[in-house]
């Protein structure tokens, strides 16, 4: 599904970001990506929607290389990877429902679409009932919630989940982390990058750990 | 609602999110076509009176004092068979004199004594259908034998000719610098709400929205700026325009001059302000959108 080969990224000014990685998650699969700050974590996904380019290496998507991919196909990719943000990134002044039919908009989809995924994502989410809210008068742990349905919302194969429970209590944090297993286990490809030490420890998946850019660990039932 | 016409709502609904914004750039866009239109109009009536008075009052072809009656008639003959021409007039030194006379009648004392010297020379008073052809024919009267000079029938006309030159150089300058400033003015609203939206952009592109997708709704909203400012600035000018023929015209002030009906220009001032509105706006955003389309 994701294959990183021979992947180096240097900036400008010397740093060396992504130091030979080579990785590959399969279709289905549910990985954390741990490490400090400034170990690689957020090259590796800027690489991986094609925000930035790699210095050398190549990059498999279900199988096409991106590197080589012409800039007028890049929305395309990103239409199959899904992207939730620590900071929700949410549309204030638009409801819950508005900021869903956002994304359902940007890939052009049908009116009919739009009405049967709406609610097949509020409910996988567990946010039937308040898609006339807005963002401000929902809880952090429903807020992320919804980004996590405006992500489902386009079908993507693959979701990204850059620091989901950052900004939330444990117990909200848990449920998120629920909330994507059962995502994953409808078959979405999911990667999870993570502080939560608590839930890697028990959820039990793989765990993939960047250091100075470099892979250090990766287990197929690891720990932080 | 298909994408488009979601797309050209968003556009809107920037509109009005930006509110006095774009008030003012309308404002701005308004002020620089009324500009434009004015002196479209006054371009227009100048060059429509110069048009009119050429062809009433037609060339005059002034001949060679030592031609003979048998040159006049050949001369004569030469001009008739010029295509355009509709009449042509003979005018013996003896008239020119009498024409003089009634021209001059109030002063026409130091014309007296002159009859004999015959210093008014002969010509011959050319006239012609069609205005577009006046310069060819005055070319073609030009070079027939026996012509030393030919100048339209009105001494007023040459300079209204110039004028209406010099007003047609002022008008093109005019017109590109504020057409330059309309497009800076309209980009940089377009810039500022693109800066609004960026939340918006940023989201748009992490989940996978393509370039035209994006920029689309700058450009309607530049467009409908555009479109707006246009249809505002042909009402006003509109009324202006029949206001002033209408108290003008049929005054005594303004002499030969005649104002050309509103009837007769108003698509004209409208087709160009709808063109340029959309120029303005489509161009305008454009411009501040191209940095944007990077991926």
């Amino acid at each position: 599904m994701i294959e990183f080969v021979n992947i180096v990224k240097k900036y400008d000014h010397g740093i060396v970001a992504l130091d030979n990685v080579n990785l590959k998650i399969n279709k289905g699969e549910f990985a954390f990506l741990v490490g400090p700050s400034g170990s690689g974590k957020s090259t590796f996904l800027r690489l991986l929607i094609k925000e930035e380019e790699p210095t050398s290496g190549k990059i498999l998507v279900e199988g096409k290389d991106i590197t080589r991919m012409k800039k007028k196909d890049i929305p395309y990719l990103r239409r199959k990877i899904g992207f939730v943000f620590q900071d929700f990134r949410l549309l204030y002044d638009r409801t819950v429902e508005e900021n869903i039919v956002f994304a359902l908009r940007v890939i052009e989809a049908s009116e009919r679409e739009i009405k049967t995924q709406l609610k097949t994502v509020l409910q996988m989410v567990g946010l039937s009932g308040k898609e006339k809210f807005y963002p401000n008068q929902l809880s952090g742990g429903e807020q992320q919630r919804v980004a996590l349905a405006r992500a489902l919302a386009t079908k993507p194969p693959i979701l990204i989940a850059d620091e989901p429970t950052g900004n939330l209590d444990p117990k909200t944090a848990e449920e998120i982390f629920k909330t994507l297993l059962e995502i994953n286990a409808r078959g979405t490809t999911i990667l999870v990058v993570t502080h939560a030490k608590d839930i890697v420890d028990t959820l039990n998946k793989r765990v993939i750990a960047l250091d100075h850019g470099k892979i250090i660990k990766d287990e197929a039932r690891g720990v932080y | 609602m298909t994408t488009n016409t979601y797309l050209i709502k968003e556009g809107y609904n920037n509109l009005n999110k930006h509110g006095s914004k774009t008030i003012s750039t309308m404002l701005i866009i308004c002020a620089t076509m009324l500009i434009l239109g004015i002196f479209i109009i006054i371009l227009q009536n100048v060059n429509k009176n110069v048009e009119t008075l050429r062809l009433e009052q037609g060339l005059q072809a002034f001949i060679e004092d030592k031609a003979t009656d048998e040159d006049v008639a050949y001369m004569e003959d030469e001009i008739k068979l010029i295509p355009g021409v509709s009449e042509i007039q003979y005018m013996s030194k003896a008239e020119a004199y009498e024409d003089a006379k009634e021209q001059f009648k109030d002063q026409d004392y130091f014309l007296e004594g002159l009859e004999d010297l015959e210093i008014f020379p002969a010509s011959f008073i050319v006239k012609f259908t069609n205005i577009e052809e006046a310069e060819t024919i005055k070319e073609a009267v030009e070079k027939i034998d026996g012509i030393y000079n030919v100048k339209y029938n009105a001494d007023t006309i040459e300079a209204v000719i110039s004028i209406s030159k010099v007003a047609n150089y002022f008008l093109l300058g005019v017109g590109i610098v504020l057409l330059v400033v309309s497009v800076f003015i309209i980009s940089n609203t377009i810039k500022l709400a693109v800066y609004s939206n960026k939340r918006e952009i940023f989201i748009m592109r992490y989940i996978g929205a393509t370039n035209s997708f994006i920029v689309k709704p700058f450009i309607v909203e530049g467009a409908i700026m555009g479109i707006m400012s246009a249809l505002i600035s042909f009402i006003i000018i509109s009324i202006v325009y029949v206001y002033i023929y209408a108290s003008l015209n049929s005054s005594y002030a303004l002499g030969v001059f005649k104002f050309i009906p509103y009837s007769t220009i108003w698509y004209q001032i409208l087709i160009a302000y709808i063109v340029l509105g959309l120029f303005i706006g489509i161009f305008g955003s454009a411009i501040s959108l191209k940095k944007y389309l990077k991926a």
